[in-house]
């Protein structure tokens, strides 16, 4: 045993006690839910993903998410509508056309907006835009449009950077060659280049959706709250975990509300557990 | 878990000696009135520490049974099924009465509107009525904005109970999860309308009487104006009215005029010494 073994034990150590409590903390984390979901699972059932009626402090009690569940969906939806395509023209015109200047000020400008806290966002969205929505004809201040534009800007950076990696991650001999046969520039990168890059594509807009569902605080600022299924862009909507925000602070603990909620929160640990696991599979698919 | 918690509170208690604590929690409508009794008491009783919980209502009647609460800070009467369980358990729970709360329609102030029933409410709460102008023929033909607190507020269950009557609120009706976000929302739309406590109402947005009756001081004290309601601390009173101890002298000091004074200064109307 001498000194360099030493070394080379602690830092093993260390490494390993620090792996284990992430992966503890992530089943504990994976326990607590589930075990503080149960009850309501168990007690309301299929209602839950039937009804479209939350009320749950009313005399008898109703916990349908259904609407708040489609609300979810819709909103991430036309979030993600509108930040891959812009996310993947940035990643595109940092990958290909912009001067070495250019580059180093759109990073810079994408990484101080990733920055931003979203409270801030949130801030902006409801002090400066809801208006000008309203002014379109929106009836009310919180709305599916703004609240969709306000998880946009919250989703971008991360969209573009991702996709920008993985542009950057193709050969550069495969785009050489295509411009040696002759091919455009926008040719050879939007078909030649994105084609190899697609599964690191499709990777980045899973991990950007898994981020869009799970963002709360904008939602809570500014997507009205309205446990409705949205029938215009101009409709309130009201979120799952809008609504765990929103009433977790004040449900009386272990009630059946307060395990409705934690319901709530289970259903969007699962979808975002399938998202990760399909972005694995499409990472290792695209390894091999 | 509440267990882990108990086992920290003794192991705190035994940390610090036994400096004498008092743990209240409850209703996030009475918090500003405790927050300001705290203040003023840390001054009279130095060695006394108090802890404060906001947390709704129910919360705090609920801690009032597994006693991890002295004192639980309420804006509702108790249930009937918490007056069964106090009655199966063999507690008994007093209510004391620190001041009165009306809850306040508020409208934007651009909106020609000066007064509702509590029928019209009702309506434009349970979604029977979603036009202005189905109210009354001279206001704009808009949509109306419903706002609400969410469904864990006590002022909520207040509005339920005094306006709807029991009646579900529409869907549409939306949440908002403070007093603060619904005043900004009224403010800046002008079909808007929502409901707040008294103790909340600015300048940006007008306050509507209703059935006629303004929600003045006198008229929530005397539960004229429909929308009122009295705030409540419960104590258990199992063992007899305490008559020492930390209890005893922070009620002593809510009820006394400085204490009175601070309900009026936190927004609600006091209960004693008008």
């Amino acid at each position: 045993m001498n000194k360099r073994d030493l070394k080379n034990l602690i830092n093993q150590t260390i490494i390993t006690i620090v792996a284990l409590i992430g992966i503890f903390a992530l089943i504990g984390l994976f326990a607590f839910i589930i075990i503080e979901a149960l009850p309501a699972l168990t007690e309301v059932g299929a209602e839950i993903f039937g009804s479209l009626y939350w009320y749950p402090t009313y005399d008898p009690p109703e916990y349908g998410m259904l609407a708040m569940i489609l609300g979810s969906f819709i909103l991430t939806g036309i979030a993600s509508l509108i930040v891959i395509p812009m996310g993947y023209i940035v990643a595109f015109f940092l990958y290909d056309y912009a001067k070495p200047t250019e580059q180093k000020l759109i990073k810079s400008a994408i990484d101080l907006l990733s920055g931003i806290p979203s409270v801030i966002i949130g801030s902006f969205l409801f002090i400066y835009l809801s208006p000008m929505i309203m002014k379109i004809g929106a009836w009310s201040s919180g709305n599916l449009l703004l609240a969709a534009i306000g998880l946009s800007i919250l989703s971008l950076p991360y969209a573009a950077s991702l996709m920008q990696e993985s542009l950057s991650a193709v050969d550069t001999s495969l785009k050489e060659s295509s411009l040696a046969m002759g091919a455009s520039r926008f040719t050879t990168g939007f078909r030649i280049v994105s084609k190899a890059a697609l599964p690191g594509i499709l990777n980045a807009i899973i991990l950007t959706v898994n981020r869009i569902i799970g963002e709360t605080i904008v939602v809570l600022m500014v997507a009205g709250g309205a446990a409705i299924i949205p029938r215009s862009l101009f409709d309130p909507v009201r979120p799952l975990t809008a609504a765990i925000a929103s009433e977790m602070g004040e449900v009386p603990i272990g009630s059946l509300h307060y395990s409705a909620l934690f319901a709530a929160g289970l259903i969007l640990l699962v979808i975002s557990f399938i998202l990760t696991l399909l972005s694995r599979r499409i990472t290792r698919s695209w390894n091999r | 878990m509440k267990r882990t918690i108990l086992v920290m509170l003794l192991a705190t208690v035994a940390l610090f000696g036994f400096a004498e604590t008092l743990v209240i929690k409850g209703s996030n409508t009475i918090f500003p009135v405790t927050q300001l009794w705290i203040e003023e008491m840390k001054d009279m009783y130095p060695d006394l520490t108090i802890t404060l919980e906001g947390a709704g209502s129910s919360t705090g009647i609920a801690a009032l049974f597994n006693e991890t609460t002295d004192i639980a800070n309420s804006s509702r009467w108790l249930k009937d099924s918490e007056i069964t369980k106090m009655y199966q358990e063999g507690k008994y729970f007093i209510p004391i009465v620190l001041g009165y709360d009306g809850i306040a329609v508020i409208v934007n102030p651009d909106l020609g509107i000066n007064e509702i029933s509590l029928e019209e409410l009702a309506n434009i709460y349970t979604g029977k009525i979603t036009r202005w102008n189905q109210l009354n023929p001279n206001l704009p033909n808009q949509r109306i904005v419903v706002y609400s607190r969410n469904s864990a507020s006590g002022t909520y269950e207040t509005f339920v109970e005094k306006v709807l009557e029991g009646e579900r609120m529409a869907p549409t009706v939306q949440m908002l999860e403070s007093t603060q976000a619904e005043i900004e929302s009224i403010a800046r739309n002008k079909y808007a309308i929502g409901y707040t406590g008294v103790g909340y109402v600015t300048d940006d947005v007008k306050v509507l009487s209703v059935n006629g009756i303004q929600p003045t001081k006198l008229n929530i004290l005397n539960s004229v104006y429909p929308i009122s309601r009295p705030l409540y601390m419960f104590i258990d009173a199992t063992k007899g009215y305490p008559q020492t101890g930390p209890v005893k002298q922070y009620l002593t000091f809510g009820l006394s005029k400085r204490g009175q004074e601070l309900v009026e200064q936190a927004g609600y109307i006091a209960s004693y010494g008008f």
